[in-house]
């Protein structure tokens, strides 16, 4: 030690005091303790912190590539597969509508990709199922026209099983170029989650019930020119 | 014996050890200036016998410590808020260190309050710079540093304290 400290150190002030240890310790044990859990030391402190950080990490990184590389919600995912052929897109489509059925008496109509177009390897199998619902609505107009309840419990039924197989609903924010979970069971048409889905419900529902006005309006819109 | 009484027992013996430190409280409170050392000292334990689970079972001298030290600031903190006016405002520091040498102490109030805790904490309170350190609230490696730099301005001021009073002394020896 140098001169200087140890100067310091005599220098320490001596300090008597006049407790009266054992009344003191008596008066103190005497009084209730908290009842409280033991706190987190300070190292656990730093491990939850720690902890804490990683997770916030961890959220951020997989918030990341769910924005940007392929998100993947409930087996929801980005399909970046394309179809550039028009024959290869003509199989697609021809094997859609073997899985789909038609009203009597109508035809597939002869579909192609368009020079210069791309697209994902369920659009052909959707635009199917729209050719299907579009076929069977107009039918349905029919039926309610040439009052045919039988013709039109036939079309309400077709919509519901096309509805209830051919259909579904991508989660909220999915991109443009979704895809279904794998296993998914093609053909079928991807509606977003905008509540277009319920609103063709509700059109069945009340052509159903004796109020087709929309479901005509829909086959007019949608339906071949001139029709109905 | 109940289960109860076999606990009280054990939390009496366990906080035995820890009332043991219960002079070293009283001297670091002196030694800064607290104006009841001894009510803070037992202040102190009382908080050490309540929250006694939460103590630190290896070794309770630096949670002591820093229990001790809050309750100083506090006792300040109210001391500042009684104190008149021009005292409040008066340029003299808090008497933090107060030693029976004159010229120690006031080397020691040249130095950053936190190098002069540093000294202080291990050359008269006996805690180890590892124990230090922790009421420090610092790693020891930091702590360290911090020591080594403190003890070199320690040196530094007492040196100049000692020649301005060998120079003053020697003034006045020439004067008369």
């Amino acid at each position: 030690m140098s001169r200087t400290m140890d100067r310091l150190f005599r220098a320490r002030p001596d300090v008597t005091d006049a407790i009266d240890r054992d009344a003191l310790f008596a008066r103190i044990v005497a009084t209730p303790q908290d009842q409280e859990q033991p706190q987190l030391s300070r190292s656990g402190r730093r491990r939850l912190l720690i902890g804490c950080i990683a997770l916030a990490a961890l959220c951020l990184t997989a918030g990341t590539a769910f924005a940007v590389t392929g998100f993947n919600l409930f087996g929801w995912h980005t399909d970046t597969t394309i179809v550039k052929s028009p024959r290869e897109w003509q199989r697609l489509y021809y094997d859609a509508t073997r899985q789909l059925t038609l009203p009597p008496g109508e035809h597939w109509p002869d579909r192609t990709l368009p020079p210069n177009t791309v697209t994902s390897r369920t659009q052909p199998g959707g635009e199917a199922v729209a050719i299907a619902r579009t076929a069977w609505e107009c039918y349905w107009v029919d039926a309610i026209h040439h009052a045919d309840a039988a013709a039109g419990r036939q079309a309400s039924a077709a919509l519901d099983d096309l509805l209830a197989h051919h259909v579904v609903v991508a989660p909220p924010g999915s991109p443009e170029n979704v895809a279904p979970p794998a296993g998914t069971q093609p053909p079928f048409a991807i509606f977003a989650s905008d509540g277009g889905i319920q609103y063709i419900r509700k059109m069945y529902r009340d052509a159903a019930d004796g109020h087709p006005a929309t479901l005509i309006q829909s086959c007019r819109a949608n339906g071949p020119v001139g029709t109905r | 014996m109940t289960h109860t009484d076999t606990q009280a027992e054990s939390a009496e013996a366990r906080f035995a050890g820890v009332f043991q430190n219960l002079g070293s409280i009283v001297r670091y409170a002196a030694a800064r200036g607290s104006s009841d050392p001894e009510g803070i000292a037992a202040e102190v334990m009382t908080i050490a016998w309540r929250r006694l689970p939460s103590l630190p079972a290896d070794d309770p001298r630096p949670w002591l410590f820093v229990t001790a030290r809050n309750l100083l600031m506090a006792e300040r903190r109210r001391t500042g808020r009684q104190a008149p006016f021009d005292e409040q405002h008066a340029e003299t520091p808090a008497p933090e260190a107060e030693s029976g040498d004159p010229a120690v102490t006031a080397a020691l109030m040249q130095l950053r309050p936190a190098d002069r805790d540093a000294l202080l904490l291990v050359s008269w309170d006996d805690l180890t710079p590892a124990q230090a350190a922790r009421v420090a609230g610092i790693s020891p490696v930091a702590f360290r540093v911090r020591l080594y730099r403190a003890r070199r301005r320690f040196e530094q001021a007492l040196s100049a304290q000692l020649a301005g009073t060998n120079g003053s002394h020697t003034v006045e020896m020439e004067s008369t």
